[in-house]
């Protein structure tokens, strides 16, 4: 037990006076503080709300220019009032063209004679933008809506927007504003800082391990402690690193939203409920424990860290998979494929933050990724300390994948 | 009671046996050398009775009994593969190492200074190791051996890669050591480094004991037929009762013939009147005991 703590010691020690941590660990808040600084002195400038001001840097608002319609099926009598300067009557396709051209107008709508039985409306533009998504103003609708109404603007506004829906959520979880960008920004942020965190402090116990065999400090350190208590101080020390780096970020992000204060409307966008942060440690640890012995198993057999990155490609792969459906996990954190990844073992770890950061998961759910994150740990952990003897440790050749899967299984 | 007793380990990795039934004691404050060619299997005889690997068969005393942790601590270990953390300070480095054997911090800190000025490394203590000249790294790795005054010293190939003067300094520390009452194994191929040291040995070849005793009784085993001789005038092309004369530089090795004894050989050079100025039975080097066992002739003890 003391030796374990001894390792623990030296290796949190060794870790955290690297200047490549301090800096890391300094920088990222840093950066954070600095854009603080930037964006509250420009809305101090422009006098906008350093709210809006983001959302407007994240979703600007375009100008519009306003669009022509020409009627061959004879229902359009008027323009709906207040759409003036958004719509222009033209008499010919040629004019709309010429219009288009001059720049007096962005598109045009042509609407056909059968109009009334088809709903067919050719909307005619400049460019084509596929990723953009429609830029048609929606104008039209209004038009459309104020005619087919018998220009009555109170039935007009009704069958446009016919309802105004308030969601109330009976799971009584915290609501933040699905208008502001945070809400959109937050389950990335915790997606990338958990892929982050993860990765580099596993990462970080292979270089420890590989360092020493390449030191060849290993012999030593055989004859003084066991390759158990050594796993274990190392695995104990990395995890209490990458620990505090959570916390140093999470915390100068925290402050920095304080800082910002009133200015930022940002009481329930940002808010994440108790439970998220604490599953958020559980994950944590879990998913640092289960990479983590996968890296000190490939440190084991491996000479150095040249003949390990073709294994920890693979290994790192399922940590990548989230970050690749992150879109499908924010938007519908619900869908199998989301249920799919925040179950499975090695995906879980940072597809469940991703989810829970984003929607409200059913207990039973997180319930079982614990459990099949926790038994395929202790499996993990047990396989890797079966690597972790001195023959491995002493010696060392290249690994192929397929080795390294049949000497996790034990064979 | 021996420190260390061997008793007929085996090991094999894979197909190849390394180690196969060497056995061997160590006595109370000896400097004992087990010694063989590169690959004979020393390294794996160590690495068992230190209890990085288990053996196949047989079993190991170390202390009275078999290894357990608390007597790891009273070990002190230089490995033939030499080597430190590069990164971090040197006095961080040999601390690290010397509380990993049961040292309080504060001690091992005292003891850790207390050395690297006797060794002349004080002024590299704050300095990357990295930093430090191979002979520094050496005489730091000594260190680390020493410091937490182990009751056994095991010392791989502990002249490998060392200049005259660090051979030198290594030779008087491990007397210094003996002296102390410390069990010392070495564990080397450079036989001539031995004979000056170790007062028992144990010869490994191809993973088997070939040789074991005293270094004075197997040389007095394997005594040739032969004497020294140096004379103050030339030596005549053949003599009586020698069947060879070998001519070294400024004496010569005289081989008898069969059924006759050195005695004879002096009582003939003294009736043909040759002053000599010097008549010594030609006691065997290490390095000649071992070609000869190595090629077949040992006596498998």
């Amino acid at each position: 037990m003391n030796k374990i703590f001894t390792v623990l010691k030296n290796e949190f020690q060794t870790v955290v006076m690297r200047k490549s941590f301090i800096l890391t660990l300094v920088l990222l808040p840093l950066t954070g503080f600095v854009v603080l600084l930037v964006v509250s002195a420009l809305q101090k400038s422009s006098g906008v709300a350093a709210g809006e001001f983001l959302n407007e840097l994240f979703t600007p608002e375009e100008k519009q220019a306003a669009e022509g319609y020409i009627d061959f099926s004879g229902l359009m009598k008027s323009i709906p009032p207040g759409n003036e300067e958004m719509l222009v009557k033209m008499n010919s396709e040629k004019e709309a063209a010429d219009a288009v051209r001059d720049g007096t107008i962005s598109a045009y709508y042509v609407i056909p004679e059968d109009f009334m039985d088809s709903g067919d409306i050719i909307y005619v533009r400049p460019d084509y933008n596929p990723l953009g998504g429609s830029e048609e103003s929606g104008v039209i609708n209004a038009l459309v809506a104020y005619n087919l109404t018998g220009e009555n603007l109170e039935l007009t506004y009704r069958v446009q927007d016919p309802l105004n829906l308030t969601e109330v959520d009976i799971s009584n979880a915290m609501v933040r504003e699905s208008e502001n960008w945070l809400t959109y920004v937050l389950p990335y942020a915790i997606t990338y800082l958990f892929y982050i965190v993860i990765l580099t402090s596993s990462t970080l116990l292979l270089n420890s391990i590989t360092s020493e065999k390449q030191n060849r400090v290993m012999e030593i350190l055989m004859t003084s402690v066991t390759p158990r208590q050594m796993l274990t101080g190392k695995i104990i020390a990395l995890g209490l690193a990458g620990l505090l780096q959570t916390v140093v970020w999470l915390g100068s992000g925290l402050l920095m939203l304080r800082y910002s204060g009133s200015a930022f409307a940002l009481s329930s966008a940002f808010l994440l409920p108790a439970s998220t942060l604490l599953w958020g440690v559980v994950f944590f640890v879990l998913g640092y424990a289960l990479y983590a012995s996968l890296m000190a198993g490939i440190g084991a057999l491996v000479p150095n860290m040249r003949e390990a990155s073709q294994l920890t490609t693979i290994v790192i792969m399922p940590m990548i998979v989230p970050l690749i459906f992150i879109s499908s996990l924010t938007t519908t954190p619900n869908s199998p494929l989301s249920v799919f990844l925040s179950l499975f073992p090695l995906t879980s770890p940072v597809s469940m933050m991703t989810r829970l950061s984003g929607a409200t998961v059913p207990l039973w759910q997180i319930g079982i990724a614990v459990l099949l994150l926790a038994v395929s740990v202790v499996l993990l952990v047990r396989a890797s300390a079966g690597l972790f003897r001195a023959q491995n440790l002493l010696s060392g050749s290249s690994v192929s994948t397929k080795n390294f899967i049949k000497a996790l299984v034990g064979k | 009671m021996n420190t260390i007793s061997v008793d007929s380990i085996t090991k094999k990795f894979g197909e190849i046996h390394a180690v196969d039934k060497v056995s061997f004691e160590v006595s109370p404050g000896e400097i004992f050398g087990l010694l063989g060619p590169n690959g004979a299997g020393k390294t794996t005889s160590i690495r068992i009775i230190l209890d990085i690997f288990k053996p196949d068969s047989g079993t190991v005393s170390v202390l009275g009994g078999p290894m357990t942790e608390e007597k790891k601590n009273k070990i002190g270990y230089l490995p033939e593969e030499r080597g430190l953390y590069q990164e971090i300070p040197l006095e961080r480095c040999l601390v690290y190492l010397a509380t990993l054997k049961g040292l309080e911090e504060t001690d091992a800190r005292q003891r850790v200074g207390e050395y690297l000025e006797r060794f002349e490394l004080d002024q590299w203590r704050k300095k990357k190791v990295k930093e430090l000249s191979k002979g520094m790294q050496q005489k730091a790795q000594l260190i680390t051996t020493l410091v937490h005054r182990p009751e056994i010293v095991i010392i791989d190939e502990p002249f490998s890669a060392l200049d005259p003067v660090n051979t030198q300094m290594v030779k008087d520390l491990l007397c210094e050591e003996r002296d102390r009452g410390t069990t010392i194994i070495m564990c080397t191929h450079q036989m001539h480094q031995v004979e000056e040291l170790a007062d028992r040995i144990a010869l490994i070849n191809k993973g088997q004991t070939v040789l074991y005793g005293s270094l004075d009784e197997i040389r007095r085993r394997y005594v040739a037929d032969a004497v020294i001789v140096r004379a103050l005038q030339d030596l005549p092309a053949s003599l009586p009762g020698v069947r060879e004369i070998i001519k070294q530089n400024n004496h010569a090795m005289l081989k008898f013939e069969p059924g006759k004894t050195a005695q004879d050989v002096l009582q003939m050079l003294v009736q043909k009147n040759i002053s000599i100025e010097q008549f010594e039975i030609a006691l065997p080097t290490l390095d000649e005991i071992f070609i000869q066992v190595v090629q077949g002739k040992g006596d498998g003890r």
